[in-house]
C-alpha cells in the first residue's frame, strides 16, 4: 500500500505544479475516491456494459386536433410507421425486441392496447414479440422509457421499445360521471377532478405568475419552435407519415404525407395574445394562447443494453441514467416538475448544475414559468426548440417525443452539453423526471474490439 | 481509424522498427498506481483498418514503458512498476516469456530506450534516481548513471552518436551523457519545474526537446544551451511525452496530461500544427512510425489506442 501511496504522490505532483527544487507536497491538491465522479469538472466517462442506451428516437410530426393532418388518420396508422422506422434505421431484426411499452392516456386501456398490437404488425413485428401499454397521464411515454429502461436493467431482456400514442381527435379529456361521495371529505381526492385549466390558474394566483410573464413564454416557445423549424433541426427526428385526408365539404379522400409539426405561429406576438380572452375562469390568465395545443401524435424510442449496441455497431444518442414520478398537490397539479427533477437528478448521482439542458412540458405557460423560476434554472438551456405551447402536447406521446428532440439537441451540441432532463407536470397532482447522458465519442467507433477475457491474474514468473 | 480497446490503463505505445504494422502497447491496471500490468503486441492490417492482437503478457505489475529491439525483430524491452525490466520474444508464447527478466532498479523503472546505432544496448530510467544501460546478452546491466537527484522519468538515445545520451529528471535538469564518461557532459537546468521526457532531433544531432510539468516543451542546442531556441505553449497540463519525427526535421508530437496530443513545428511563430482531443483521459503514450511517414500512435488512461494518420480524425470510422 505504501508503495501506491507513493506512485500516487509522483503523479500528482504532475498535475501540482509546485515549484520542484524542493519536493514537499503542499495539499492543495490531492487524491480523492470521488474527483473523477460525475460531477467533478474533471470528467471521467466511465462507460459500462450494462448501461441502458438509446439508439435511436423518432416522433411523427404533431398535427391540430380535429382540423390537422392526422384528423382522418387511425391511430395505429400513426404508430406503426415510428415502429417500423426504429428497426429499419438500426437494421435491427424485429424478433430481437423483448417488449414494446406504449404510453397512452385518453382511450380506453385494453382498445387501445389492441390497436398498438396491431400496430405492430402493421410495422413487421412477428407475433412473438409482446406489447403492453402505460398510463401515468401526461408522462406516460417517458413512464414507458424508464418502464422498459427498468427491464433491461434487470435483465429481463436486454432490447425494448418505448413508444408514446395520442390521438385527440379520437379520444377527448373527459371526467368521470359517477363520483364517489367521499370526495367530499377528502379535499385532495376532489381536487384531482378538477379540469386541468382549473389547475393552471390555481398555480398562477398561488405563486403569483402573471398573464404578462405567461404570454412571453408563448411567445418564446413559438420563436424558439419557429427558428428550429425553419433551420431544419426537426428533421432528424421526424418521420414522415404517408395517410389521407378528407375534405370536410367534398368528402374527397386524397394521399397525403405528414412530416412538418402544424402548431408552430412564427408571428405569435403580445399583443394578439393579449386579445384572447382567459378560457377557464372569468378573470383568469390562461388562454388558448398560452396552454398547450391539442394535438395528435406519436413517438418511438429504441433502447438497448450498452454491450449489445456496441456488438452491433450501432451509435449511441444518449444513456438512461435516472428517473422519478413524485406526487404533490392535485389542485396545483403544474409544480410537478419542481419536486420530479430534483428527485431524478439526484437519483442520477448528480447535481441540478449538471444539467446542459432541459425539456420541460409547457402544459401551461403559469406552472412552466413558475418551475423554471422555482428551481433557479437558466431559460436559455429549458426548451431550446420550443415546446408544447407551440408544438403541441399529444398527452401520451409528449415523453417519447420529448426523448427524440432533447437527444438530438444534446448530439448538435456536442461535447459541452452532457446531461440533459426531460419533465412534465401530471393530472391529478404528480411530476416526472428523467436523466439522459449525450453519449460518449468512444461509442460513435464501430470497430472498437470487445474484450474477451479478462484474466487479472499475472501469470509473469517472478 | 483504428482503435483498439485495452482492458488496462494504457501507458506507452511504440512502432515496431521493423514491421510497419506492428505496434506493442504497455499498460496498468488501476492507473498505474496498484495493479497488474499487460503488453499488448497489435497488428495493424491494412485491408480493413482495424488493430488485432497477436500476444499479450501479463505482468506482476503496471508497464509504464516499451523499447523494440533494434537489433531483433521480435526482441521487446519493458519497463515495469516494480523495478524489474523485462524481455519479451514476441514470436513465443506467453508461457515461454519474459525470456529475461532484470532486476537492479529499486523503484518504478519509468522508460526504455534502445540503441539505434549500436543496436547491442539498452537504456532504463528510474524513479530511483538512475539510468541503467544493459545489454540484451547480459544478466546484469553495463553501468549505472546516478547523478539525478529526483525520478529519472526518461532516458533517450542520440540518433548519431552510438555513445550519447539524453536524460530528463524530476530534479528540473537535462543531462548529456557519453557513456565512455564518468560522469555527465552536460546539465541543462532546463524548467522550473519537473521534467518529464525528452527527445533528440532525427536530424540535428545537437537538438533535444524537454517537456515539462510546466506545461512546456523547450528546444535546446546543445551548443549554446543557455537559453532555449524555442518554447512551444499550448498544453494546459503537464507534458507527459514529446517525440521528434522521423521524417521531417521541424516536426515533433507531444501528449499531455490534458488529454490532447498535440503536433509542432519548432521552426514557425504559430507553432502548434494540430491538436487531437480524442482520449477521454491522461493522454501518457505517442508515438511516430519510422516506416510509414505521418503515422501516429497514442494511448492514455481511457483504455484505448488510436492509430491514424496526421491530419485525420483519430476517431473517424
Amino acid at each position: 500500500m505504501e508503495k501506491a501511496f507513493n506512485r500516487q504522490k509522483i503523479l500528482l505532483q504532475h498535475l501540482q505544479p509546485s515549484s520542484s527544487q524542493t519536493h514537499q507536497s503542499s495539499a492543495t491538491l490531492s487524491a480523492s475516491i470521488c474527483a473523477a465522479g460525475d460531477s467533478a469538472a474533471y470528467q471521467r466517462k466511465p462507460a459500462f456494459g450494462d448501461d441502458v442506451v438509446i439508439v435511436a428516437a423518432y416522433r411523427t410530426a404533431i398535427c391540430k386536433a380535429k382540423r390537422g393532418g392526422f384528423k382522418d388518420t387511425l391511430v395505429d396508422d400513426m404508430l406503426a410507421p415510428l415502429l417500423k422506422a426504429v428497426v429499419e434505421k438500426t437494421n435491427l431484426n424485429p424478433s430481437e425486441v423483448g417488449d414494446i411499452v406504449v404510453g397512452t392516456v385518453l382511450a380506453p386501456g385494453s382498445e387501445r392496447a389492441i390497436e398498438c398490437r396491431m400496430a405492430a404488425f402493421y410495422a413487421g413485428f412477428p407475433e412473438t414479440v409482446p406489447l403492453r401499454t402505460v398510463n401515468r397521464q401526461c408522462s406516460s411515454g417517458l413512464q414507458a422509457v424508464a418502464d422498459v429502461a427498468t427491464a433491461i436493467k434487470a435483465g429481463l431482456y436486454d432490447i425494448g421499445i418505448a413508444a408514446g400514442l395520442e390521438s385527440m381527435t379520437v379520444n377527448f379529456i373527459s371526467t368521470s360521471s359517477r363520483v364517489n361521495p367521499k370526495v367530499d371529505i377528502f379535499a385532495q381526492a376532489r381536487d384531482c377532478l378538477l379540469p386541468m385549466g382549473i389547475t393552471s390558474e390555481n398555480v398562477a394566483q398561488r405563486y403569483g405568475v402573471t398573464r404578462q410573464d405567461q404570454d412571453l413564454a408563448a411567445v418564446e416557445s413559438h420563436k424558439r419552435a419557429a427558428a428550429a423549424r425553419a433551420s431544419g433541426k426537426f428533421k432528424d427526428e421526424i418521420i414522415p407519415v404517408h395517410t389521407k385526408i378528407v375534405d370536410p365539404k367534398t368528402g374527397e379522400e386524397k394521399p397525403v404525407i405528414i412530416s412538418v409539426d402544424e402548431g408552430i405561429r412564427p408571428n405569435t406576438n403580445m399583443a394578439d395574445l393579449a386579445k384572447l380572452k382567459p378560457a377557464f375562469k372569468k378573470d383568469g390568465t390562461t388562454t388558448a394562447g398560452n396552454a398547450s395545443q391539442v394535438s395528435d401524435g406519436a413517438g418511438a424510442v429504441l433502447l438497448m443494453k450498452r454491450s449489445v449496441a456496441m456488438q452491433k455497431g450501432l451509435p449511441i444518442l444518449g444513456v438512461f441514467r435516472g428517473f422519478a414520478a413524485v406526487g404533490v398537490d392535485p389542485a396545483v397539479m403544474g409544480i410537478g416538475p419542481v419536486a420530479a427533477i430534483p428527485a431524478a437528478v439526484k437519483s442520477a448521482g448528480l447535481e441540478l448544475d449538471d444539467i446542459d439542458l432541459f425539456e420541460i412540458n409547457e402544459a401551461f405557460a403559469s406552472q412552466y414559468v413558475y418551475c423554471i423560476k422555482k428551481l433557479g434554472l437558466d431559460p436559455e438551456k429549458v426548451n431550446v426548440n420550443g415546446g408544447a405551447m407551440a408544438l403541441g402536447h399529444p398527452l401520451g406521446a409528449t415523453g417519447a417525443r420529448c426523448v427524440a428532440t432533447l437527444l438530438n439537441e444534446m448530439k448538435r451540441r456536442g461535447k459541452d452539453s452532457r446531461f440533459g432532463v426531460i419533465s412534465m407536470c401530471i393530472g391529478s397532482g404528480m411530476g416526472a423526471a428523467a436523466v439522459f447522458e449525450r453519449g460518449d465519442c468512444i461509442d460513435e467507433l464501430c470497430n472498437v474490439r470487445t474484450v474477451k477475457s479478462n484474466g487479472f491474474l499475472s501469470k509473469d514468473a517472478l | 481509424m483504428p482503435v483498439f480497446k485495452t482492458p488496462f490503463n494504457g501507458y506507452s505505445v511504440k512502432f515496431s522498427p521493423f514491421y510497419e504494422s506492428r505496434i506493442a502497447v504497455g499498460t496498468a491496471q488501476n492507473f498505474g498506481i496498484l495493479g497488474n500490468g499487460r503488453v499488448h503486441v497489435l497488428d495493424l492490417s491494412p485491408a480493413t483498418p482495424t488493430l488485432t492482437e497477436l500476444v499479450a503478457f501479463d505482468t506482476a505489475d503496471g508497464v509504464y514503458d516499451l523499447a523494440w529491439s533494434e537489433s531483433h525483430d521480435s526482441l521487446l524491452i519493458a519497463a515495469t512498476a516494480d523495478g524489474s525490466v523485462k524481455i519479451y520474444d514476441t514470436a513465443l508464447p506467453p508461457n515461454a516469456n519474459p525470456i529475461r527478466s532484470l532486476h537492479e532498479h529499486t523503484r518504478e523503472v519509468h522508460s526504455a530506450d534502445y540503441n539505434p546505432t549500436r543496436r547491442d544496448s539498452f537504456l532504463t530510467s528510474s524513479w530511483d534516481d538512475t539510468v541503467k544501460l544493459w545489454t540484451v546478452d547480459r544478466p546484469t546491466s553495463v553501468r549505472t548513471f546516478k547523478e539525478h537527484a529526483y525520478c529519472v522519468y526518461n532516458a533517450t538515445w542520440n540518433p548519431r552518436h552510438s555513445d550519447v545520451f539524453c536524460s530528463a529528471s524530476g530534479d528540473c535538469t537535462l543531462r548529456i551523457w557519453d557513456v565512455r564518461e564518468m560522469g555527465s557532459t552536460m546539465i541543462i537546468p532546463a524548467h522550473e519545474f519537473e521534467i518529464l521526457a525528452c527527445d533528440w532531433n532525427k536530424y540535428d544531432d545537437c537538438l533535444i526537446a524537454s517537456a515539462s510539468v510546466d506545461k512546456s516543451i523547450k528546444i535546446w542546442d546543445v551548443r549554446s544551451y543557455r537559453v532555449p531556441i524555442a518554447v512551444l505553449n499550448g498544453h494546459g497540463y503537464a507534458v507527459r511525452k514529446v517525440k521528434f519525427s522521423p521524417h521531417r526535421r521541424n516536426l515533433l508530437a507531444s501528449c499531455s496530461y490534458d488529454m490532447t496530443v498535440c503536433l509542432w513545428d519548432f521552426m514557425v511563430d504559430d507553432a502548434l500544427v494540430g491538436r487531437y482531443d480524442h482520449h477521454t483521459e491522461f493522454a501518457v503514450g505517442v508515438d511516430m512510425s519510422v516506416l510509414v511517414e505521418g503515422l501516429l500512435a497514442s494511448t492514455g488512461w481511457d483504455e484505448v489506442v488510436y492509430v491514424w494518420q496526421q491530419g485525420m480524425d483519430p476517431r473517424a470510422v
